[in-house]
């Protein structure tokens, strides 16, 4: 064993024993901690969400959400900077491989109406069951993903999926600033009544925002797969 | 007031905002872009200024209608909102400083700069531990961005190098912020600080978490791949990186620090000093502009690192000094990398280029001396403070490290000031008036702090100083020719002058005459300058500045600020020489290490008290007291360059422009003979292990004298022959100051007076002939006394006066010498020094012997007297030698008898003009008729023997057919001394040169050695980091079980 | 040895074999996927430290609120590791990207063909 390999082996050792030491004397708890238990007993009162985690991530860390929509954001736009500059000659652009077969775009085609549904079902219900907005979001994506890889002669416009992306992130800190005008403080979600426990149309902003997000991440992770399959046409 | 969140509302919704604008237009995303980015920095800048001014009080901000620690909060207080003010104002200038690269870009890279800025607020202001997780991401991701802004192709590794680590270190802190949410039940900072820390590996996790933060920090050695983005990445970017991430991401550590209470302030700490040496010391091998910044940023961040370690100890002081060392950093740094955008090509010595653009020269020193913390700025304030609480704790070792350190630091800096004014570049300046104007933000942004600064600092607000402001007054001005300035700069030291002379005591009063009158009339030889002669007068009314409030000085504060605007204005003088930029470097670098040592020393001796008035050094506990006295004796020593400390000596005065040799020989010296006077006036005989330390300060005294003496006999330069001489007087001064009675301090006096006069006279008789011959080497020289009468008078006067035969002033000396050393019983430096007397002689005589005597060179033939107004000081010496040499009395006396009142004795009795000693008797009026006598005679007897006389023809000298292995070999003057050389050469040998370039050359190749450890390679900086963590690990375990 | 201790121990062994992987392989593309599998170490360890033994889900739709303390998991972690899954998900685009560029200007892929800035 080389030495190149033999230092990275003995440095993950020892950070093992480091880590051993958290394993080791790791005990779960046998009850609810302060704020965990807290959550169990005022999300519903305070917030109207069923899925206890979606009221955590949209409302009392909604800023943790944000910033994590930011990354999203950010890294589409990066992802767009990184690549855009490495565009290869034009000439090439959609002119990789054979056409996919007439199976695979129905398929697609079919599939795809089904699957945006499915997306939008996720993200609208994030309050109540499992999933939200970036699961919801992902699900979107994938739809893309499907159309591209059935016809990466496919183009999408940039033009529109950056829009989508803005104006969702843009309401969604407008509804964050007005939480902070009409209600408790920045991402309050009781700016809206918060409806009856269990139904849609509950929680407040909750599924407003989740719309928001799905639409958001969905747009952007579009944006990160076109950009990337639009480098695959450059080689 | 708005609310503070609006800080990150703007920046996130611009951000969104930009992709909803036209596509054709990136010039709206623009200034989309730099509207949120204003709109950020006017909340939190009028946050601050209401927090400061105390119109409103910090405040919480909740989220989600939810109580911490259920919902994030964010807290603004006074901290917090300077920080954001720091963060988007240079987020802010360097928008406009990238203006270009972020249209070619597009908005895209306009969104990312705005989430970085947002991000970097967000990081300071929240009080969630995983909250500071996401910011600190998106600062990862944002910062791998706008890499790429830089047009420089190797920044893409070094973006990708940099996410490598990031991942490193997110995978430690997400770990460790689960276990410490385990542990604790929160995530609320504030929440985890108030449970006791041990219980179920929550030290670990804790470790973990601040291990993570520290990382993003750059510690030493774990950072190279921070050095390779500072490297590369667009000098806007960097100034962010630098200034913004830095001081975010040293705001997180210290919340993380309070969060995990005292124990681990000590190992931030240790990493920190670690950090600020190592970085400081691998400087010193750079020769790449922004990779020096990157160095220099990573250690000012360790500094900062140390300070807020020591946050529990230095209590309410705490933001004043960790928030001053940040500032400082913050602004100088960011200004810097704005410069290094102007200059294209990226060697320290092509800075150059500035020298096209002098305001931007300005600018660079103001930022340089920002950095090293020199008066007025604010990191100076927080260096004095942090010293002094180093001390009042005793930890003296520490405040060693750190003052070393420092002091690396400044000679990295200074060294690449010098290259800048005094190399030349192949490349001009790439002139971009918004950066300039971005860069003159900077520098006022600098003022205003320092005067925040300087009035919270509780000492005297160093940037209203009357003479501070007047020496500033000259940049504007320097549009204007030289003779006016002249004019105006000779008014203000006269009228500073009578405006303190009053209420000074007498010694004080000669010092004062000495440095600011003194600087006046030598200021009269400025006269000879021609057109506007640009950056002499600001440095020089510095060092003025320095000296008048030296001698005015009654703190210890005062005392040093005043030392370090001497310091500062006198290398800038130095360095204006021909050749100086080396002799510049040394000088600064061994006068600030000096200063050091009296920083050091007032901060032991004021032990915790705020303001600590210079003559409370009586009081000083004997305990400390012989400490504070060798550190204070260095500081001074090393100005009055003592033999060890003196190698900067001979090139500075040397390499000096004209008329500032005699400026830096005949003044600047005198300030540490000052600093003596009042130390041993103050602190008497100590003790150190037995030795007392006084009879050290003799032996030094009589070794330079002797020492001085035989190197100034060997030299074939006339300056140095002068600036060597110059140590030999020093040594006589320090000697018989040492001696510690009253003659002796008469003897010291007396020689402060005379080397001021005689030794100004010859710099300024030498530097006249160097104008006329442009040479200073004496053996080129020869048979001017014809061509140069008046020069010739003026070294002759000087020469007797100096070499103390009478009848002129330096014969009072050595009677007064005489006198002093008689009552003493230290026989041994009495023989040295006795010694030093007759070698005076031998350099003396060369001087007039081989520049005015003998045979005139042909290519010397048509010289002309010196300039009138580099004669006219010198004519104004003559007679005033002539006349303190009939009537010494003059100032003597009313020093004598204050002395007296020192001492309680009265060994001089004045009956008239006569004075009489236990020994004798010294009659100026009747030795001046003796020798007129004298000379009179022998002076008509050698006219009578004249008129046979054979003159010599300068060619009737033959080299029997031997052709000269040197021309200059065959001059008589070459290796005037020989003989002696071989009886004394062995004094000659550089001991005290090759020790500091030793130490010297250990630095460089411990740098050079050091720094292959950066390799470039991305995985390599992982492991290192890893190495790191570890290695910290182990060692925090073994200090805390 | 219980579920959390099963679920933790995975968890830390993904993270050694992805650190070890990223730290000895000089592919950047096999840098990358050794760093996805030491996050998705990370997002098990976070899940498992908030588990506790015999609870179930935090939604509310069959539990009653009122016993919901006693019945339902920590849904802190649950809701960190959403966000830490994002967060590594663009991080990893971001390297791919990055990667791709660097292919582009060099032919390479191999780590240590990038080290023109050093020292």
């Amino acid at each position: 064993m080389t030495t190149r390999m033999a230092i990275p082996l003995v440095l993950v050792a020892l950070l093992g024993t480091v880590f051993f030491a958290l394993f080791s004397s790791y005990t779960p708890d046998a009850s609810l901690n302060l704020t965990a238990s807290y959550y169990a007993d005022q999300t519903v009162p305070e917030t109207g969400a069923q899925n206890i985690v979606t009221a955590i991530i949209v409302t009392y860390r909604g800023l943790d959400t944000l910033g994590e929509v930011t990354v999203l954001f950010l890294t589409a736009a990066i992802v767009g900077l990184v690549l855009s500059q490495s565009k290869a000659p034009s000439a090439h652009a959609g002119a990789g491989g054979l056409p996919s077969g007439e199976l695979l775009q129905t398929g697609a085609r079919m599939l795809v109406p089904v699957i945006l549904l499915f997306g939008a079902y996720v993200f609208i219900n994030g309050h109540l069951t499992p999933g939200g907005g970036f699961q919801g979001g992902a699900i979107v994506a994938s739809a893309m993903l499907l159309m591209l890889l059935a016809d990466p002669a496919e183009r999408f416009s940039h033009g529109l999926i950056s829009k989508i992306e803005s104006s969702a992130g843009l309401t969604y800190v407008i509804l964050g600033l007005l939480g902070l005008l009409f209600a408790g403080g920045f991402l309050d979600n009781k700016i809206l009544p918060l409806g009856t426990f269990g139904s849609i149309f509950s929680a407040g902003a909750i599924p407003l925002i989740y719309v928001l997000v799905g639409l958001k991440v969905g747009a952007e992770f579009s944006s990160i797969l076109t950009s990337l399959e639009e480098t695959e046409d450059a080689e | 007031m708005v609310n503070p969140l609006l800080i990150l509302a703007a920046g996130l919704g611009a951000a969104f905002l930009l992709g909803l604008l036209r596509e054709t237009s990136e010039r709206a995303a623009f200034h989309t872009t730099v509207g949120a980015l204003a709109v950020m920095a006017f909340v939190a800048l009028s946050w601050t200024v209401a927090l400061a001014s105390g119109q409103t009080d910090p405040v919480e901000m909740l989220t989600a209608g939810a109580k911490p620690p259920f919902a994030i909060n964010l807290r603004t207080g006074i901290a917090e909102a300077a920080l954001t003010s720091v963060v988007t104002l240079t987020g802010l200038l360097s928008a406009f400083f990238m203006r270009r690269d972020l249209l070619r870009l597009g908005r895209r890279a306009m969104a990312v700069l705005l989430v970085l800025i947002m991000a970097l607020s967000g990081l300071i202001m929240t009080r969630d531990l995983f909250n500071m997780f996401v910011f600190l991401e998106l600062i990862v991701i944002a910062t791998a961005g706008l890499v790429l802004l830089s047009k420089d192709t190797r920044a893409l590794a070094a973006g990708f190098k940099y996410l490598v680590v990031s991942q490193v270190i997110s995978i430690l802190l997400l770990i460790g912020i689960i276990f410490t949410y385990h542990a604790n039940g929160s995530l609320n900072i504030d929440d985890i600080s108030e449970v006791p820390m041990g219980a179920n590996g929550a030290s670990l996790a804790m470790f973990l978490v601040l291990i993570a933060l520290i990382l993003e920090l750059k510690p030493f050695p774990a950072n190279g791949w921070a050095l390779d983005i500072y490297e590369s990445a667009h000098p806007g970017f960097s100034a962010i990186f630098s200034a913004a991430s830095g001081s975010a991401a040293l705001f997180a550590v210290y919340k993380v620090l309070a969060m995990a209470g005292p124990d681990w302030a000590l190992l931030a700490a240790g990493i920190g000093i670690v950090t600020f040496v190592g970085a400081n010391l691998l400087a010193l091998a750079q020769t790449h502009d922004r990779r020096l910044l990157g160095y220099s940023s990573v250690g000012q961040i360790g500094l900062i690192l140390l300070v807020i370690g020591f946050a529990d100890r230095l209590g309410d002081s705490f933001l004043y000094i960790a928030g001053g060392l940040l500032v400082s950093h913050a602004i100088a740094k960011a200004g810097l990398f704005w410069l290094s955008g102007m200059v294209k090509a990226r060697d320290l010595s092509d800075w150059a280029a500035l020298r096209e653009n002098p305001v931007l020269v300005v600018l660079f020193a103001v930022f340089i001396a920002m950095l090293t913390g020199l008066p007025p700025f604010p990191a100076f304030y927080a260096k004095w403070s942090f010293v002094h609480v180093l001390a009042t704790d005793g930890a003296y070792s520490l405040m060693a490290v750190f003052l070393i350190a420092a002091l690396i630091e400044a000679t990295v800096l200074f060294r690449w000031f010098g290259m800048a004014l005094k190399r030349s570049s192949g490349h001009s300046l790439h002139i971009s008036l918004t950066g300039e104007a971005i860069a003159l933000i900077a520098a006022a942004l600098a003022i205003a702090v320092s005067w925040v600064w300087g009035n919270l600092s509780g000492q005297e607000n160093l940037i209203t100083l009357v003479p501070l402001l007047f020496a500033l007054l000259f940049l504007p001005l320097d549009i204007l020719p030289a003779r006016i300035k002249n004019v105006l700069a000779i008014a203000g030291l006269v009228f500073w002058f009578a405006v303190t002379k009053n209420g000074l005591d007498p010694l004080r009063y000669v010092f004062l005459i000495i440095m600011v009158l003194g600087g006046a009339i030598l200021l009269l030889a400025s006269f000879h300058a021609t057109g506007r002669r640009m950056g002499f007068y600001t440095p020089a009314l510095l060092m003025f500045a320095g000296m008048g409030l030296l001698v005015t000085s009654e703190t210890s504060f005062q005392f040093f600020a005043a030392w370090e605007f001497l310091t500062v204005g006198s290398y800038f003088l130095i360095l204006r020489g021909q050749d100086s930029e080396p002799h510049a470097l040394s000088y600064i670098t061994f006068s600030l290490g000096g200063a050091f040592a009296l920083l050091a020393g007032f901060a032991i001796a004021a032990n915790g008290a705020p303001t600590f008035p210079i003559e409370n050094l009586s009081e000083v506990p004997s305990r400390i007291a012989p400490y504070v006295f060798v550190l204070l004796a260095a500081g001074f020593l090393t100005k009055t360059a003592v033999m060890g400390l003196h190698i900067w000596l001979p090139g500075a005065h040397a390499e000096a422009e004209t008329d500032v040799s005699p400026m830096v020989s005949g003044i600047l010296l005198k300030a540490g003979l000052f600093g003596l006077f009042v130390l041993l006036m103050e602190m008497g005989r100590q003790e150190l292990f037995g030795v007392d330390l006084t009879i050290v300060l003799v032996w030094l005294g009589a070794l330079s004298a002797f020492i001085g003496a035989v190197l100034s006999a060997f030299q074939e330069d006339a300056k140095r022959l002068l600036a060597y001489s110059s140590i030999s007087q020093m040594g006589y001064a320090v000697f018989g100051l040492a001696l510690m009675n009253h003659l002796g301090w008469l003897l010291a006096l007396m020689f402060a007076i005379n080397h001021f006069v005689y030794k100004s006279m010859l710099f300024l008789a030498v530097g006249g002939v160097k104008e006329r011959t442009h040479t200073k080497l004496m053996y080129k020289m020869g048979g001017l006394i014809t061509l140069m009468p008046f020069t010739f008078v003026s070294v002759l006067v000087g020469i007797i006066a100096m070499s103390g035969v009478p009848p002129l002033s330096g014969f009072g000396g050595r009677w007064i010498f005489y006198n002093a050393i008689m009552s003493t019983d230290l026989r041994l430096p009495m023989i040295l020094i006795f010694m030093a007397g007759p070698v005076g002689f031998l350099y003396l005589f060369r001087l007039i012997h081989t520049i005015f005597l003998g045979q005139l060179k042909d290519e010397l033939r048509l010289t002309k007297e010196a300039p009138f107004w580099i004669l006219l000081p010198q004519m104004l010496f003559v007679g005033f030698l002539l006349s303190f040499a009939i009537l010494p009395g003059m100032i003597l006396r009313r020093v004598d008898s204050y002395i007296g009142t020192l001492f309680g004795d009265t060994p001089l009795v004045w009956t008239g003009k006569i004075v009489d000693s236990q020994y004798g008797t010294w009659n100026p009026v009747a030795i001046w008729g003796v020798i007129a006598t004298v000379f009179v005679v022998v002076f008509i007897l050698l006219i009578w023997m004249n008129h046979n006389a054979q003159k010599v023809k300068q060619f009737n000298i033959v080299f029997s057919a031997e052709r000269p292995f040197k021309p200059q070999t065959t001059h008589f003057a070459w290796n005037f001394f020989a003989p002696y050389r071989k009886a004394m050469g062995f004094l000659e040998t550089p001991v005290a040169t090759s020790f500091w370039s030793g130490v010297s050359n250990m630095l460089h190749g411990t740098a050079d050695f050091t720094r292959k450890l950066y390799t470039g390679n991305g995985q390599t900086y992982a492991v290192q980091l890893l190495f790191f963590v570890i290695a910290v690990y182990l060692i925090a375990m073994g200090g805390l079980s | 040895m219980t579920l959390v201790q099963i679920s933790l121990a995975t968890g830390f062994a993904l993270i050694f074999l992805g650190l070890y992987g990223a730290l000895s392989n000089r592919n950047i593309l096999r840098m990358i996927v050794s760093f996805t599998i030491a996050s998705t170490g990370v997002n098990l360890v976070l899940v498992a430290v908030g588990y506790l033994p015999g609870r179930e889900a935090p939604i509310l739709d069959t539990i009653p609120v009122a016993s919901a303390a006693e019945r339902i998991t920590d849904p802190v972690p649950q809701a960190l590791v959403l966000t830490a899954i994002v967060i590594g998900l663009g991080v990893t685009a971001l390297m791919l990207a990055y990667a791709y560029r660097l292919f582009r200007a060099r032919g390479s892929l191999d780590i240590s063909d990038f080290t023109e800035l050093k020292w």
